[in-house]
């Protein structure tokens, strides 16, 4: 506070003419001396009363936030309150009642926020929005002085904020101790930088992401080695690059579905999450003949045209060789569309029946093109077995192997 | 012989040893029982935290037209549950001069302003018993993000006592405007800025209706079988119906009637009675009959914290009745002259003074009178009330003077005595008690001291009863002997002597 400051507090309290004394003995008579213009917060608020009486008497004093209770400086018949800063220093009435039997004065002191500021308490938010202009974010300020009281209505404030080429300055004013602006998104996505300032204090910086809108619909594509289903080698699925309806590219972490819809009508996913608008997932080829209809879906907002995949058969036929009994049935060599040995891994299955009930389904892993099944004694007795043995599609069967 | 006697000696040795043991037994398992009480576990998480009414002041906010983001009635809930909790826990800090619980409901700085004022209160030994009667919100703003709201809360009524030490200095009621700026942090809506923009002292008016309470010829009315408990589990509009005819039929015109405020619920008002209440009144109606209802019967806190819940509840009932034919008008105590020792005269006289305007303020159209336990408190709050009334169970001889000289000091309203009787018990807890004969004796002379002054009355009571509840006076069969006879009919539903003096000759 400044010299001048005090000094016009002072000069606030302004003591006018004393009011005639009564000399009524009888009665305790008090008359406020002083006549209270309206005040700053923080000012030294001084209440002098003149009295007959030395006697004590107490002055209920409120403000904004509670209330308390005086006792004077008494000198000469005259009373002096001096509100404690405490009190004082909060903007808004301040009631006071002088306590006493005879005739209870009253009155109120208007306490007005500083005319200087302080702090530019703001709050912003949301603190992300979505491009294209219909969305917005907040900015609410509170410019305060230093004794923490919000500056009075119609104090002038300057929001600016700026976003790419654009730089913009718009001017509010306070009412109930706050002021606000809606600043929305422009058509690209980016950063908005906001800040204020009011009574030449500048807040600090603050920014807003405009984030991409929703994606619009986009088109897939599958790249994969060869068209064999050799259920080995990977087909990959990517989308274009997803964008908004205002072209931006969507936002990084954007999930993205494919469905894969088989010739049977059965259906697989697989999903990926978008980088720089682009989403990749992955998948193995089947292993055997094969014709995938596949289409990607953000679920909710966008998908994708449908595209369809031919698998060719890969392994044509395979040899199956019985030994020891019939109790192992060796299975390949399983080959593939150069005649190679099938990468290890293709899964072959064996159905075991006795007349027309399964009793049992083994289902083994190709290793080095050779599958080999064992056919234990305590688990398969001595009887008549009907096999079948599934592999890349193609089913083999065998009636009637005895086993002793 | 003496094997007799060493038989009965042995017996009652094995029964002393069975009736310890059986104490010993007892008396592990209430300790093993005691310390197999767990928590429930359902408390473990805090899901059911029961909300306690403590405060209720009235609160309503205006139609919402804020600007910002569009309210929500949940979130505007529980901004209001907060907003309120902020003045409650305000209020007990001023009154303990205690933080605790200011941290939760004022922010960080706002709470400041608090705590300087508590150490000056705590310095100057300054207590404020305070609470806020009514706040009319107005939501002006809902920011965007959901975190911060500002309210315009208008005419809030205020009511503190100021002490000093334990001295009572003053009262004071303000209404005040109210800019509040809230901010929700950790899932609370603390008050971040409060600033009084208007405020006012003011006075409380007192009455300038005047009501015709005139030829009240009444009773003081509880069912024989049920008394203090007419709107309970055995109410039956029956008998209430057939005891109305008597009243009627006796010559009287009036009955008084008493709501007990934690049997009706508190601030909760349970609605069962109050369709109970008006089911009497309307019997009442039906038979010709007028009611004076006794509000708070039963009630003995007055602290000024616990003001709101009785402002809801005294407004739940009088809502409720207030357009009823057979309402005669409101007393708002049953003696509560009685509490001034225990409680404080000041804040009994404080509190009566507020439920006043506040019954008045809900029902300005039916006198409002206090049931003073005697002539010497009659005086009191004379000005705010519509009629005055006392009750008399002194020495006849003193009525008729002690009635001329209240009449002389309050002219201009009405005064009827809405108690008085004797009982007829003389029987082994009181041997020198009044006898059938004496309490016909007493209600034929006090009704001549009625005619000749021209006094209204309301006696006391219809029915000698067989049962007195212990709230009402106590357990000691001396006083529950004495507090049973004092009807115009016995228990068996036979006239007593007294029943031909029941009401004035004309």
């Amino acid at each position: 506070m400044t010299l001048k400051h005090i000094y016009i507090s002072v000069i606030a309290v302004v003591i006018i003419a004393l009011t005639t004394l009564q000399n009524d003995k009888s009665k305790e008579t008090y008359s406020l001396k002083t006549e209270v213009a309206p005040v700053f917060a923080g000012d030294v608020i001084i209440l002098e009363f003149s009295s007959n009486s030395n006697n004590m008497v107490q002055l209920y004093c409120s403000n904004s936030y509670g209330s308390v209770l005086l006792s004077p400086d008494i000198e000469n018949k005259v009373l002096k309150f001096h509100i404690p800063e405490s009190i004082a220093k909060k903007s808004g009435v301040l009631n006071w009642q002088l306590i006493t039997a005879t005739n209870p004065l009253e009155g109120k002191i208007i306490v007005k926020p500083k005319p200087s500021i302080k702090t530019i308490e703001s709050y912003l938010g949301p603190p992300s929005i979505e491009a294209g202009g219909t969305d917005y974010t907040m900015l609410v300020v509170i410019p305060t002085d230093d004794l923490d009281n919000p500056l009075a209505d119609s104090t002038k404030v300057q929001v600016k904020h700026q976003f790419l080429d654009n730089q913009a300055n718009d001017l509010i004013f306070t009412k109930n101790g706050f002021a606000y602006k809606n600043i929305y998104s422009y058509q690209p996505s980016g950063r908005i930088l906001i800040s204020s300032e009011s009574l030449g204090l500048s807040s600090k910086e603050y920014d807003v992401n405009v984030m991409p809108a929703i994606p619009t619909d986009f088109s897939i594509e599958a790249q994969r080695i060869h068209d064999y289903a050799d259920s080995n080698q990977i087909t990959t699925f990517e989308t274009s690059i997803l964008k908004d309806r205002f072209n931006n590219v969507i936002s990084d972490g954007t999930f993205v579905n494919f469905y894969i819809t088989d010739k049977n009508g059965n259906k697989t996913v697989t999903s990926g999450a978008s980088i720089n608008g682009i989403a990749k997932s992955k998948i193995l080829h089947p292993d055997h003949e094969d014709q995938w209809t596949v289409k990607a879906y953000i679920e909710g907002m966008a998908n994708s045209d449908s595209i369809t995949l031919d698998y060719k058969q890969a392994v044509s036929d395979f040899e199956v060789a019985f030994s020891e009994g019939n109790r192992i049935i060796n299975v390949g060599p399983l080959q593939s569309f150069m005649n190679q040995k099938i990468p290890d891994g293709l899964v072959v299955k064996l159905k075991v029946y006795t007349n027309d009930n399964i009793i049992d389904e083994l289902s083994q892993e190709s290793y080095n093109g050779y599958v080999k099944f064992k056919l234990n004694e305590d688990r398969f007795s001595a009887t008549k077995y009907n096999f079948v043995i599934e592999t890349a599609g193609i089913t083999k069967s065998y009636n009637n192997i005895t086993y002793e | 012989m003496s094997s007799i006697n060493k038989n009965i000696l042995r017996g009652v040795i094995l029964l002393i040893y069975i009736v310890i043991m059986a104490l010993v037994i007892y008396g592990i398992a209430a300790i093993f029982s005691y310390l197999n009480t767990g928590a429930d576990r359902s408390t473990m998480l805090h899901t059911e935290i029961k909300q306690v009414d403590q405060y209720l002041p009235e609160f309503n906010w205006e139609p919402l037209n804020n600007e910002g983001r569009p309210m929500d009635q949940q979130t505007l809930k529980a901004i209001e549950d907060d907003y309120l909790d902020a003045w409650y826990v305000k209020y007990i800090s001023y009154k303990t001069n205690t933080k605790t619980g200011i941290e939760d409901y004022y922010t960080k700085s706002a709470r400041l302003n608090i705590f300087n004022i508590i150490d000056q209160n705590t310095t100057s030994q300054t207590t404020i018993e305070g609470t806020s009667l009514a706040h009319n919100p107005n939501l002006e703003f809902f920011s965007e993000d959901g975190q911060m709201v500002v309210i315009t809360d208008k005419d809030v009524i205020e009511y503190k006592r100021i002490y000093k030490g334990d001295k009572f200095i003053t009262e004071i009621n303000e209404i005040s405007t109210y800019k509040v700026t809230l901010l929700l942090e950790d899932g609370f809506w603390r008050i971040r800025h409060l600033v009084k923009s208007k405020s006012d002292f003011y006075y409380p008016k007192s009455s300038d209706n005047t009501f015709l309470v005139n030829n009240i010829k009444g009773i003081n009315y509880y069912p024989k079988d049920t008394p203090w408990d007419i709107y309970g589990k055995n109410f039956d509009a029956f008998v209430i119906s057939k005891d109305f005819e008597i009243i009627k039929n006796a010559g009287l015109n009036s009955v008084r009637l008493f709501v007990p405020y934690e049997d009706f619920g508190k601030s909760n008002v349970k609605i069962d009675k109050l369709k109970r209440l008006s089911k009497v009144l309307d019997i009442a109606e039906s038979k010709n009959l007028k009611v004076l209802v006794t509000l708070f019967d039963f009630y003995g806190d007055y602290s000024v914290l616990d003001w709101t819940l009785n402002q809801k509840h005294v407004k739940i009932i009088i809502n409720h009745i207030k357009n009823h034919k057979a309402l005669m008008g409101w007393d708002i105590k049953n003696e509560p002259n009685l509490d001034f020792e225990s409680r404080g005269k000041g804040l009994v006289q404080a509190w009566l003074d507020k439920m006043i305007d506040l019954v008045k303020f809900n029902d300005p159209n039916h006198p409002i009178t206090i049931g003073w336990s005697n002539k010497e408190n009659a005086n009191l709050l004379a000005d705010k009330l519509d009629f005055i009334s006392f009750h008399y169970y002194e020495d006849l001889e003193k009525l008729s003077d002690s009635y001329t000289s209240l009449k002389s000091k309050i002219k201009d309203k009405p005064i009827v005595i809405t108690e008085f009787g004797m009982s007829s018990y003389d029987g082994i807890w009181n041997p020198t008690g009044n006898s059938e004969k004496d309490q016909a004796n007493y209600h034929k002379a006090i009704q001549d001291i009625f005619t000749a002054n021209k006094i209204q009355f309301m006696s006391w009571t219809l029915y000698d009863f067989e049962k007195i509840p212990k709230e009402v006076v106590g357990r000691l069969p001396w006083r529950q002997n004495v507090q049973k006879h004092f009807g115009f009919i016995d228990k068996n539903g036979a006239k007593k002597a007294s029943y031909k003096y029941i009401s004035s000759s004309k």
